[in-house]
């Protein structure tokens, strides 16, 4: 999964030299990437940053401090929260949080497109397959931000295309 | 004696010492309240003797018919302005008694309807009587006689808000027992004020004391409604000269495949609930009977535990011969279901709001004429928005639903036709369509996205009836009798079947059609 996610990653970025990763991190299919200048670097959101400075696209983390701490909160909470929730009940906080942070925000980081972006979406789209159109339209501004990142240049690469109504089907709810 | 054990005696001690007091105390308590109580008893013996109004109150005898009283009882609706200053009868429950010093103030209902009654010590009231008034039990039916007198302010509480009737006599005619299952006031609710952390009933309790739940302004409203969907669908239909039939109910096959269908011992063999009149409104066309309806029992045997199933509801059923085309019978079916939506809408807007106040929902929006679309559209507004289906497939549920929103949406109707169902997902009789073999002429209509009624052109003509069997792998000895009946001419017909309850509850746009159900019947619920 983490390593068909890295690979994506790389046609995304525009890196046309294949990196070799594995997953020998134990049974918890944490992705390793062995560089050819020191030790092998472990975990997705490591490798990811590591690969967005490798294409010189350094403004995917962020280009002030303070973007720069919201990408990595944001690439924390990926792989903490996002790629931990088994429940419906846990789905449900993650969208209902997120929501409510997107209700100002075209970006996660605010107005930059950022790596966290392509993570969290990455990280989202099994989620948000499964969702109703009922609760595609709760959580509309989840709905409108993964819209707007999965059309954004080659961040979709494998994933499936989610329609997204662009009318609103339930006017009850909000 | 070690140093604990001292300790421990002395604790001992003290705890001793304190139940003593504590023994003492009570035994003071208990002394005092005896006395209290002396001293009430004395006083009520006093002031019984000087008890004004002694024949204004009380608990008559059993009404067994002994004598007919000249007496006009007013209905609690009436209570209006127009009464104010008239001495009045009325029968009614007590809603809610409450005693505020040297008076009592009563709600009294009747079905829907409450107002304002207050018992307060003068000339003709005493005391004692105001004690009782605040001692009856809710829901008790008492007849009462008072004075209509006009408010400065609005009773909000009440639906007589301009008056409230100041009482002179009441009596209890049928007491209730002090401690009811639910309260008529936590079940009517709206489900969205417990934010408060007030009660609310759920459906379990309220179906398990149907009597008591009944009682409610919501159901009140419901059922007069659902007896308007009745009254119009009927009065409808025989203005577009229809007949009315009635079908037997026990049947000696199943009409539409064995598998949901409840098996009847009848005498030494056995027989079916009807799942349908099928076959027998079938039967009145070829019998010359042109159009026909009837209003009964159907039965099914799904266990399907779901908001909308039922294992026995009351199914309006339809069925008309037509000259030429099936949209003939389409439209007569569709006009007639405008009709009732428009006779609810104009005559029942109290009921309706009555609801509303329980279970919020936008107003039922219709087209006229009414929306048609063909299955193949369907299909394609679903998978535009995203649903992954064949062009054959049944609708599911969800589905269903989602595409009852679409409509919604695209044409702003909440009732529409879908027409020209795929024909290996109707039953064997469905005439198929004469210019696509894998559609047919079947249509379903859809309340808010949910199917209320299910009908198609039905094949008239033998021959082909046995061909459509044989290929869906129908024993035919079984259906004899069925294709037999076309065998001596029978003209081209349609018709549909609706489910009462469903087009109540959608209509109300409420939740569950248990709500609509008087008694509801399910596969895990058969009493009251």
């Amino acid at each position: 999964m983490a390593l068909a996610e890295l690979c994506a990653l790389e046609k995304t970025l525009g890196l046309g030299r294949r990196n070799q990763f594995s997953d020998c991190q134990g049974d918890s299919g944490v992705p390793v990437l062995q560089t050819n200048n020191g030790p092998g670097l472990v975990g997705l959101t490591t490798i990811a940053s590591h690969l967005a400075k490798l294409a010189q696209r350094a403004e995917l983390l962020g280009t002030t401090p303070e973007e720069s701490a919201v990408v990595q909160q944001w690439l924390e909470y990926r792989v903490t929260q996002v790629d931990r929730c088994t429940s419906q009940e846990d789905t449900r906080t993650i969208l209902k949080d997120l929501n409510r942070y997107l209700e100002d925000k075209v970006y996660l980081a605010g107005n930059g497109f950022t790596l966290a972006d392509i993570l969290v979406y990455n990280g989202l789209h099994p989620i948000v397959t499964r969702l109703t159109h009922e609760d595609r339209e709760k959580y509309l501004n989840v709905s409108r931000w993964f819209n707007h990142i999965q059309h954004y240049p080659g961040v979709r690469q494998h994933f499936d295309a989610i329609i997204f109504m662009k009318n609103r089907l339930y006017p009850t709810i909000h | 004696m070690t140093k604990e054990e001292i300790q421990g005696a002395q604790e001992d001690q003290a705890q001793s010492k304190k139940a003593a007091k504590k023994l003492q105390k009570e035994a003071e308590k208990a002394a005092k309240k005896a006395e209290k109580q002396a001293k009430l008893a004395a006083e009520s013996q006093v002031a019984d003797g000087e008890d004004i109004a002694k024949d204004r109150y009380g608990t008559p005898a059993m009404i067994q018919s002994q004598e007919k009283i000249d007496r006009v009882l007013v209905h609690v609706k009436d209570l209006t302005e127009e009464k104010v200053g008239q001495v009045v009868w009325l029968r009614s429950r007590v809603h809610t008694n409450r005693a505020k010093g040297k008076q009592c103030f009563l709600v009294l209902r009747q079905q829907q309807f409450n107002v304002q009654g207050l018992v307060a010590v003068g000339d003709h009231v005493s005391k004692q009587m105001v004690k009782f008034a605040a001692n009856i039990n809710k829901e008790s039916i008492v007849d009462v006689q008072g004075i209509v007198q006009k408010v400065d302010q609005k009773i909000e509480s009440c639906s007589q808000q301009d008056v409230e009737l100041h009482i002179e006599r009441i009596y209890v005619i049928s007491t209730a027992e002090p401690r009811l299952p639910l309260q008529l006031d936590d079940a009517v609710r709206p489900e969205t004020g417990e934010e408060e952390g007030r009660a609310t009933v759920n459906q379990d309790t309220r179906l398990d004391n149907r009597v008591i739940d009944l009682r409610t302004t919501t159901s009140q409203a419901i059922f007069r409604l659902q007896s308007g969907v009745c009254q119009l669908f009927r009065e409808t239909l025989i203005n577009k000269g229809f007949t009315e039939i009635q079908t037997p109910k026990i049947i000696s096959a199943a009409s539409e495949g064995g598998a949901n269908v409840f098996t009847v011992s009848y005498f030494k063999t056995s027989a079916y609930l009807a799942q349908s009149p099928q076959l027998y409104k079938q039967m009145c066309i070829c019998a010359d009977f042109d159009k026909v309806f009837c209003i009964g029992p159907v039965f099914r045997a799904e266990d399907s535990n779901t908001h909308r199933h039922l294992t026995e509801f009351v199914g309006l059923d339809i069925e008309m011969a037509f000259n030429y085309h099936y949209h003939e019978v389409v439209t007569q079916i569709t006009d007639t279901l405008v009709k009732i939506f428009k006779g609810l809408r104009d005559r029942y807007q109290t009921e309706i709001q009555t609801v509303g106040k329980q279970f919020p929902s936008e107003p039922f929006k219709f087209l006229e004429p009414t929306l048609i679309l063909e299955y193949p559209e369907g299909v394609a507004m679903l998978k535009e928005a995203g649903v992954e289906m064949g062009d054959e497939e049944d609708l599911s549920t969800p589905n269903e639903k989602l595409l009852g929103r679409l409509v919604k949406e695209k044409y702003d109707t909440d009732f529409y036709v879908l027409d020209k169902y795929p024909l290996a997902v109707r039953p064997f009789y469905t005439m198929p369509d004469p210019h696509t073999a894998k559609y047919s002429n079947s249509y379903d209509m859809f309340m808010r996205g949910e199917e209320i009624l299910s009908g198609a052109q039905r094949i008239h003509d033998p021959q082909l009836l046995t061909d459509r069997a044989l290929h869906l792998g129908i024993d035919v000895e079984k259906i004899k009798s069925y294709i037999d009946s076309f065998r001596f001419g029978a003209p081209p017909h349609a018709g549909g079947g609706i489910g009462l309850e469903r087009v109540t509850m959608l209509y109300l746009g409420l939740h569950n059609v248990r709500q609509t159900s008087m008694f509801p019947r399910d596969p895990k619920r058969l009493t009251p």
